[in-house]
């Protein structure tokens, strides 16, 4: 007999260690928006899925919209990420514009990658987005290495692994902290704690259900914030790049969120309970990030023009990717060895 | 004219190309001293500690960090202990280095140079033994040398940091005591993909590579004496192979033996043969001389008996010129 679900809790001193820095109200105003559009693209991925319609690749990130997007929005452009297959969030935030997710999603010419990666491979070197690896865990190494071109390079630039339950478990994450933090390197993984890893839960996956705390060990800040809060995901992550940018080396930094969709389009999701599903739907983070700058006297009209443009956005993106050529070897012809 | 070791010249190629690229650096267990070949022997001192990065055991992490580096603007070196762990990173291998190559190589170049010693020398038993290019010829848009005189490492070596692809650069360690006439000049490459027919002759094409290149040489010039011509071709570069220069030779001799080191299921000999029966507008007779389909014992004696040989190759050789079909040739230790 499955106990019954409990919200997962936060240990409020671990938690006070990060509350310290300030997200003023346009930033919160800017995150709030690359939200809604990250929303809106799952939600149009969603309902044409419901018509038929194959979209190859596409893994939901409703839940997590303020997981992903707080957490680039510190960066600067020439500071790197490497991203998690689930949500464009990551990717809309640093600067991604949403019509080439859209046209890489659908193997259209225009995209990033020529229908060679799809959305899976999302490439942008110029706005810090190397691209993905395609078995889950190579990214530590790679962020590692990227890193260790920044301290080599004498540059500040700083480095955010995103990785979820499935690469966490791999033991290259062992062996690129350890090199992480032997060399000081100014790189941050961030654990996506979303309860799930497609039908395995969190906790029958890491003790205590924690995919960060094993690190502790390392004598590095290991820190677990409310990813669902845009203010605690802010914070913590802030802190952790600052720390990084300073030459004090790596930490491991856990957003609790939920995967609110399926796995991926063929999933029915059938092991998730919908007492789970709708206490999370409680805690949406973007309905909390909108209560919250309504609390800083944001006018709701503007918050509601917010959402209304992520709509528009999305259709016009995908109306253009439906009308835009398939992507060939020819014009993928560079890329070809 | 300097007369170098092997072992001598991999390490000036790597000082000399560490010297003219800023962004060449070399990874690897024990390199800080002198690493799992002898190579490095000095670097650490000439370079420092950000050129010349000695990494924990760990595999998956420094191949992956190549990666990384790779793709902020540097030329990493990774040296893998011995090349049978190319194993443990072979995801890293076939599955990262290339395909991110493919997937962005509108973005610009993947310089990862992989280099390992491999092969048997007597008695290192099953897991240091291997040569283990028929493991990584089969992955698509991995480049994978194996030279065989201390000359072709050089110019190989230093092709392969040039490159913008990624490398599997493998070196027998029968090779590393070998010596020769290091190249005076500071730029030799020796362009990859690219054979060499190291000696000519009319009745049999012999193909061999790394170590085997030696024994092929030494079954031709004892084959002269029976009058049997033998022309051997070192293709240097397993993949892309220099399949036109081996047709032409076997247009020539109608005869083909592909001498190799590994077990003979899978080898790089099988896709040679293939292709010169589908390719090669003449009758001929091809036949492949290899180890046979076993493990290496730890016992250096043991390990004689299981290893392809000039003898071997001579038996081969012989039967060859004579039959319309053989079957390949291995050696049987239960005899």
């Amino acid at each position: 007999m499955e106990e019954k679900y409990q919200m997962p809790g936060f240990s409020k001193e671990l938690q006070e260690q990060f509350d310290s820095i300030y997200l003023d109200t346009d930033g919160y105003k800017k995150i709030f928006q690359i939200m809604n559009l990250s929303r809106a693209f799952d939600r149009e991925c969603n309902r044409i899925l419901k018509q038929g319609k194959m979209v190859p690749h596409f893994h939901s990130g409703i839940g997590q919209e303020a997981l992903m997007v707080a957490s680039v929005f510190p960066l600067r452009t020439t500071d790197q990420i490497i991203y998690t297959h689930r949500g464009y969030g990551h990717l809309l935030a640093k600067g991604v514009s949403i019509l080439e997710i859209v046209l890489d999603t659908f193997m259209k010419a225009g995209g990033t990658n020529y229908g060679l990666g799809g959305n899976m491979h999302v490439t942008r070197p110029d706005l810090g987005i190397p691209g993905r690896e395609g078995v889950f865990g190579t990214r530590f190494g790679i962020a590692a290495g990227i890193a260790l071109a920044a301290q080599l390079n004498n540059s500040d630039q700083v480095t955010l692994c995103f990785y979820g339950e499935a690469a966490g478990a791999r033991g290259i994450l062992y062996e690129s902290l350890n090199m992480a933090v032997l060399w000081k390197l100014p790189v941050v993984f961030i654990a996506e704690n979303n309860g799930w890893s497609f039908s395995s839960k969190t906790k029958w996956l890491f003790p205590q259900s924690r995919m960060s705390r094993v690190w502790r060990g390392f004598d590095i800040p290991v820190v677990e914030f409310d990813g669902n809060d845009v203010e605690a995901t802010y914070s913590a992550v802030s802190q952790a790049i600052n720390l990084a940018r300073e030459g004090n080396g790596p930490s491991v930094i856990e957003g609790i969120t939920y995967r609110v969709d399926p796995h991926i389009w063929y999933d029915d999701a059938h092991y998730q309970s919908n007492d789970e599903i709708s206490l999370w739907e409680s805690r949406d983070p973007i309905e909390i990030a909108r209560q919250k700058l309504i609390e800083r006297s944001v006018d709701p009209v503007t918050l509601d023009q917010i959402v209304d443009l992520a709509f528009n956005q999305v259709c016009d993106a995908f109306e253009i990717a439906e009308n835009s050529p398939e992507a060939t070897w020819n014009d993928s012809k560079l890329a070809v060895i | 004219m300097t007369t170098l070791t092997t072992r001598e010249a991999i390490g000036l190629v790597l000082a000399e190309e560490m010297t003219r690229d800023p962004k060449v650096v070399y990874l690897g267990e024990t390199i800080r001293d002198i690493g799992a070949t002898g190579a490095s022997r000095g670097l650490f001192d000439q370079f420092g500690p950000a050129r010349i990065i000695e990494t924990p055991v760990s595999e998956n992490g420094f191949f992956g960090a190549a990666l990384g580096l790779a793709l902020s603007g540097f030329s990493p070196v990774i040296e893998i202990y011995s090349a049978d762990f190319a194993l443990i990173v072979a995801n890293e291998i076939i599955n990262d280095f290339p395909k991110w190559r493919q997937q962005q190589r509108h973005y610009g170049p993947l310089p990862v140079t992989i280099r390992g010693w491999m092969g048997a020398s007597g008695g290192l038993g099953p897991e240091h033994s291997q040569c283990m290019e028929a493991y990584f010829h089969h992955a698509p848009g991995l480049t994978v040398i194996a030279p065989g005189t201390m000359t072709d490492m050089a110019g190989l070596l230093r092709s392969a940091i040039r490159s913008s692809d990624p490398v599997l650069f493998l070196e027998h360690r029968r090779i590393y005591e070998m010596s020769g006439v290091y190249p005076a000049n500071a730029d030799y490459c020796i362009e990859i993909g690219c054979g060499e027919i190291i000696r000519d002759g009319i009745d049999i094409t012999m193909v061999a590579w790394s170590h085997m290149r030696h024994v092929a040489l030494e079954a031709a010039q004892n084959l002269e004496n029976e009058s049997i011509s033998v022309e051997v071709i070192d293709p240097k570069t397993i993949k892309p192979m220099d399949y036109s220069l081996i047709a032409a030779s076997v247009e020539k001799t109608g005869r083909l033996i592909v001498i190799e080191e590994s077990p003979l299921t899978g080898s790089i000999g099988g896709e040679i043969v293939a292709r010169m029966v589908e390719g090669v507008d003449r009758g001929m007779v091809a036949t492949r001389v290899a180890m046979p389909d076993m493990i290496h014992p730890y016992s250096a004696s043991m390990e004689k008996q299981i290893l392809p040989d000039s003898d071997l190759v001579i038996k081969a050789s012989k039967k060859l010129i004579n039959s319309r079909a053989i079957g390949a040739i291995t050696k049987n230790p239960f005899l």
